[in-house]
């Protein structure tokens, strides 16, 4: 990030000073702050809205049927979990309903139970690698956040991007469980 | 279709009530993690927009996006779109900032709006979770999961284009 930070400030000053001048390169940054604040404030209130219907749903049994509907794809998937499968699953679901701060912790608790039975210290077992894999490719079956952000910036027809999103993780999932697979049988 | 959103949450409503939720004090908790997450979000913004504003202001962006047109043109890629697909993988708020960008420029229902929103919806923030997660328990050799995450993502993001063209033209 520091790198990408300096570069595009480095280079805009450096651009804009002698295109424009030193009054319009300050203009710039502070605009930029000033926007800042702006897009955060537009962008509250969908964020307010989705996370408390978030804090509604994880209150229900539906995470849990869910984190149990997984068994079975989770025990394929990380034949050599253990204990971990659990906390496997509980991240999983956060993840598929789109609670990626929900789902962190879990996923630290996981590899934590991995690390404990590792033979091999430091050095990641198949079902860590499984596990960072299918949490990139991310199987997103309501991107709540990104509706709140979609809505908060005045789009009339928020939903349209619902199905692509859904079928286009759904595809590097697919892929990617794939993939671990031949990984993990070697 | 734009029915769906608000049946699904009156049927969450419903279906919390039946079990016993007591919902207004765990919708209040929800919103105060929201809370949480743009008091580090709104600093991030600030960083990226000041760098993100002054680097097209000074039209570097515009030299870099003629630079980069044969390669976006051949890839069937729209070129104002790549800030976003660069700064995906490496941070989820910045990534959010790149798009509100986007959004306020062309508008969030525009052909670009929505394919970027496809593209944020459809990956995820690869080298934070990676450096997370071995980080917290020290793990160093990671083996083959950088490489299958980094496929995952690369593939999230082509599927996140196939299918925006497919939906959005």
């Amino acid at each position: 990030m520091d790198i990408v930070f300096f570069a595009l400030i480095a280079i805009g000053i450096f651009a804009e000073l002698f295109t424009k001048g030193g009054d319009a390169v300050l203009a710039s940054l502070i605009g930029g702050a000033q926007t800042a604040v702006q897009n955060g404030i537009t962008m509250a209130g969908g964020m307010l809205f989705w996370m408390g219907m978030f804090g509604i749903l994880e209150k229900t049994p539906l995470m849990r049927r869910l984190s149990k509907a997984l068994r079975p794809a989770i025990r394929w998937l990380f034949p050599d979990a253990g204990d971990a499968s659990g906390a496997i699953a509980l991240n999983l679901s956060c993840n598929m309903l789109g609670l990626g701060n929900a789902a962190t912790p879990y996923g630290l608790e996981a590899m934590r139970l991995m690390e404990a039975e590792n033979p091999k210290k430091g050095v990641a077992t198949d079902s860590m690698c499984v596990l960072l894999a299918v949490n990139a490719s991310c199987l997103e079956l309501f991107p709540a956040t990104l509706l709140g952000l979609r809505q908060s910036f005045g789009s009339t027809q928020s939903a349209v991007v619902v199905l692509p999103v859904l079928l286009s993780s759904a595809c590097s999932t697919v892929l990617t469980v794939l993939l671990c697979r031949v990984c993990t049988r070697r | 279709m734009s029915a769906i959103v608000p049946i699904g949450i009156v049927l969450l409503l419903l279906y919390a009530v039946l079990c016993r939720v007591r919902i207004f004090s765990a919708f209040l908790e929800g919103a105060e993690r929201a809370l949480l997450l743009l008091k580090k979000l709104i600093p991030c913004l600030a960083g990226m927009l000041v760098a993100i504003t002054v680097f097209r202001d000074s039209g570097a962006l515009d030299a870099l996006t003629r630079i980069l047109r044969p390669v976006t043109d051949a890839l069937g890629v729209d070129a104002r779109l790549l800030p976003l697909i660069l700064m995906r993988p490496l941070s989820g708020s910045a990534a959010i900032a790149v798009l509100s960008d986007l959004f306020t420029e062309y508008g969030p229902d525009s052909v670009v709006g929505k394919t970027g929103s496809v593209l944020l919806g459809a990956s995820e923030t690869l080298l934070y979770s990676l450096a997370l997660y071995f980080g917290s328990v020290g793990i160093r050799k990671t083996r083959f999961a950088v490489p299958l995450a980094l496929f995952a993502s690369i593939v999230s993001v082509v599927a996140g284009l196939v299918f925006s063209r497919l939906f959005f033209g």
